[in-house]
């Protein structure tokens, strides 16, 4: 429900980043996303489209990585990655895979992350990525 | 012509906002303030219930009063006279640590021993953001159905304190009480759950108990 805002905070950071790195022109942006989040990729991707208009951003690829959710399980000590309850995605529920307790750490799984962005920039400010 | 060139960011929205949580912890530490986010449905009593606390608790109350429009809810605190803070997140359906941390500028911190940060009426997005508090208490009525824990896991899993509101109505509305009892416990198996009923006063008491003992944990 929250995409907009996350979305908005993610633009600013991009656009941040771009122009201090002089570019003319941002095509591609990579974003991970935890799969613990309440948050819906594709909400996510058309809410960005929508605020990149006349930015420096607009009609850039959006690449949304999905980060599957890993956990420590207290009880027995399992470590690694779990599947959640397929019925409902945005509110799974977890166990662990080898005891079934649902005392757990997280480990990966909360990320909301700007990973990177591809820039276009004029050839004589351009650096060797 | 034009060199394409690709830039790491790494910027993590959601831990921008720990972050923040982070600082205001450490500022609620430093003033010996120990603070409670409020969370639950619409209508599920978390105003009146923080109304009710203000009567009972023998503390110094201050309460930041979170919502859509929030002059409502924090003209209802006021009458209580404690000092309140209206947040108003406009669009947004949740609060976040900026916004408490700007709250906490227009608060007497220092005469405070109790802060309530009352989040919007919603079961799932203030899940995601931390707001420095010490403890989260979730509060849900049984008016919103008696399957409302299995539809919003999330919630339950991080609560510290689960309040099941309205239960002198139950069997009005059909509601299975204990039904919702157990499925907090199946998700969050340690979890204190207190059954409550604000017009006859069931449940209040043990509350206070509860984040008194969470008080003494925290040595605030």
């Amino acid at each position: 429900m929250h995409e907009l805002s996350m979305a908005d905070a993610m633009i600013k950071t991009v656009i941040e980043v771009a122009e201090k790195n002089d570019a003319q022109e941002i095509t591609e942006v990579s974003i991970e996303l935890g799969e613990m989040t309440l948050l819906n990729p594709e909400q996510l991707k058309f809410m960005i489209e929508v605020l990149s208009e006349d930015t420096l951003l607009e009609g850039a690829e959006i690449i949304i990585e999905t980060i599957p959710l890993e956990i420590k399980c207290q009880s027995c000590g399992y470590s690694g990655k779990t599947s959640s309850d397929e019925l409902d995605h945005y509110a799974p529920i977890i166990n662990c895979p080898e005891c079934e307790s649902m005392e757990l750490e997280i480990i990966t799984g909360r990320e909301c992350n700007v990973k990177s962005i591809k820039i276009e920039k004029s050839d004589e400010n351009a650096q060797d990525s | 012509m034009h060199k394409i060139a690709e830039v790491e960011i790494q910027h993590d929205i959601m831990l921008a906002n720990k972050r923040l949580a982070k600082k205001n912890q450490k500022i609620l530490n430093k003033e010996k303030v120990f603070a409670i986010d409020v969370l639950g449905a619409i209508g599920s009593g978390k105003t009146s219930l923080i109304e009710n606390l203000i009567n009972e608790m023998d503390h110094q109350i201050g309460v930041i009063a979170g919502d859509v429009i929030s002059k409502f809810d924090a003209g209802r605190f006021k009458q209580h006279n404690v000092p309140v803070v209206g947040l108003n997140t406009g669009k947004e359906c949740h609060l976040d640590a900026h916004l408490v941390e700007h709250a906490f500028s227009d608060l007497p911190l220092d005469e405070i021993d109790i802060l309530f940060i009352e989040n919007v009426g919603n079961l799932i997005c203030p899940v995601d953001f931390d707001l420095g508090s010490h403890i989260r208490m979730v509060v849900i009525s049984v008016s919103e159905g008696d399957d409302t824990v299995e539809k919003h896991p999330l919630i339950f899993k991080d609560a510290d304190l689960v309040v099941i509101n309205k239960v002198d109505i139950a069997e009005a509305v059909g509601a299975d009480q204990e039904k919702m009892v157990s499925d907090v416990h199946s998700l969050n198996p340690e979890v204190k759950v207190i059954k409550t009923s604000l017009k006859t006063g069931q449940g209040l008491q043990d509350i206070i108990a509860s984040i008194e003992s969470f008080i003494k944990e925290e040595q605030i």
